[in-house]
């Protein structure tokens, strides 16, 4: 009787609590959605499995070692931990909250006082320490981009730069409204906090994970999730504000063909902008540098190997790995949580604003060149999210007019808008990091 | 505290809204400059691999012309 007692105490239905129970139907949500509704599955399907296997209780799986030790604390492994710290209490909590201000010493002496007592980091959170927190995934994420990115559109007309210029201001617009919350007193945003939920407006998913884990570690589940279920909900959200601000008769625009870009450009492209970034920009230099050494292993044509793993294998392996991570993140304590309600909307909203400020400038340019030569529908593909958002020009263009291929112009401010949302992140690293 | 969060937004705003336009509105004039001189020191490189291959095939198909009429005369020829 006392072993099938032992055997129930042991068991997950006796030690689930209620937010790990919510967690793990926001996993299996996020499976549905990834799964029957076919949102950016690539990554849905890591993160929501990740959250399960992060709620599963007992098993600790995106736990340290220390906070693993902690949860099931041991008399004698709590007196090491805080002999450890070089705190009296051997009180949980206290040791908790030492533990998560330690120097690095301390902190170390801690980890290995959990192990000597038998406790391992959980799976997740090595994954986690290795992918995220070294801010490796995302860069080789942004390697891989590049090598897939073909600048040829925004070389025949570079103006479009702009476009993806403007598309920038939903980033800082959000980063105002988040303070402007927190000024309200609805919600507890620090200034790192706010520019890493305006990120989210840049519509990159590996910029804002990038970006939020040097910012605002301990936002970044909330915010991974939004930035990719924006980028799967971009043919919804875009249309609407597409089609209130352009009239029937800019719809139908049609763009001249563009030139043909010869092969040195291509080539030469990556390095001067890495040139430019190194001169201006060194805070972009991890993502912007990535992106060119993909590009560049593309364009150059004499290491299609290395292009090829780049693009294909390469980050594919790191997005398994990126996926399950970000769901490492998804605990109830830091998910559920009024947060994560005020990231997710004021996350559209710098969408929104992102949207509606590449088709105004679009519309600014077109004026400015009399009218008859750019359709301002190209303009909100200036947010980065490639290639939904050109694919969303190319349909509005195609339903205002047959035949109005707008495609290949929309190319060009989304890649433009890939570079303004990394320059954005580097800026933002800059004055706030 | 709160006055200064705000104001800091504010100037976040203005300066990385500024600085991301100067970096592109750069990028824009480098790539521009970098395009033109590209066309004028290499005009033609898209058109000429394709001239070049136009060139060798008919010389290929003349020299098999040429090689058939020698083989067909020999085996005229052998048998005779």
């Amino acid at each position: 009787m006392d072993k099938l007692l032992d055997l129930w105490q042991a068991s997950g239905i006796y030690n689930l609590q209620p937010g790990q129970f919510v967690m793990l139907l926001v996993g299996l949500l996020l499976l549905y959605l990834a799964i029957n509704k076919k949102f950016e599955p690539l990554l849905l399907v890591p993160i929501g499995f990740g959250g399960i296997l992060a709620n599963i209780p007992e098993a600790g799986l995106a736990f340290s070692a220390v906070e693993n030790a902690l949860h099931f604390a041991q008399p004698e492994i709590l007196s090491n931990l805080s002999a450890a710290l070089g705190i009296s209490s051997t009180e949980v909590h206290a040791i908790s909250e030492a533990y998560h201000t330690a120097n690095a010493t301390d902190h170390q002496a801690a980890v290995l006082a959990a192990q000597d007592g038998g406790y391992n980091n959980g799976m997740l959170y090595n994954f986690y320490s290795v992918a995220i927190a070294s801010g490796a995934a995302p860069l080789i994420i942004f390697m891989g981009v590049g090598a897939m990115t073909d600048f040829g559109p925004l070389l025949a007309n570079p103006k479009t730069l702009f476009l993806g210029a403007a598309a920038q201001f939903g980033i800082f617009a959000t980063v105002l409204g988040a303070v402007g919350l927190t000024a309200l007193g609805v919600m507890d945003f620090s200034i790192q906090d706010a520019a890493a939920i305006g990120i989210i407006g840049g519509a990159g998913g590996p910029t804002a994970i990038y970006v939020a884990s040097l910012l605002s570690p301990h936002l970044l589940g909330a915010i991974a999730v939004a930035a990719y279920s924006y980028m799967a909900l971009v043919p919804l959200i875009q249309p609407p504000i597409m089609r209130a601000l352009t009239t029937e008769a800019e719809r139908k625009i049609t763009m001249v063909q563009l030139r043909q870009v010869s092969k040195i450009e291509k080539i030469l492209f990556p390095v001067v902008l890495l040139l430019l970034v190194a001169l201006l920009l060194p805070d972009a230099a991890p993502l912007l540098g990535m992106f060119c050494f993909g590009n560049l292993l593309r364009e150059c044509g004499v290491v299609d190997r290395l292009s090829d793993t780049a693009q294909n294998a390469l980050i594919n392996i790191v997005t398994i790995f990126l996926g399950l991570s970000v769901g490492s993140k998804l605990s109830a304590d830091k998910f559920l949580d009024l947060t994560t309600l005020g990231i997710l909307v004021l996350g559209i909203i710098a969408f929104c604003i992102g949207t509606a400020m590449g088709v105004l400038m679009a519309k600014l340019m077109n004026k400015l060149e009399g009218g008859n030569s750019i359709n301002p529908l190209i303009g909100s593909a200036g947010v980065s999210a490639v290639p939904m958002a050109a694919r969303g020009s190319n349909k509005l263009g195609l339903g205002a007019k047959p035949q109005n291929f707008l495609l290949m112009h929309a190319m060009g401010p989304n890649v433009a808008g890939v570079i303004g949302s990394a320059g954005a992140a580097g800026g933002l690293i800059k004055f706030v990091g | 505290m709160e006055e200064s969060l705000i104001s800091q937004g504010l100037s976040l705003m203005v300066f990385g809204m500024g600085f991301v336009f100067v970096f592109l509105t750069l990028l824009v004039g480098v790539t521009m400059l970098m395009s033109k001189l590209v066309v004028k020191f290499e005009p033609v490189a898209v058109a000429s691999p394709k001239k070049v291959r136009k060139n060798i095939a008919p010389a290929v198909a003349a020299k098999d012309d040429e090689l058939v009429a020698v083989i067909t005369a020999a085996v005229h020829k052998y048998r005779s």
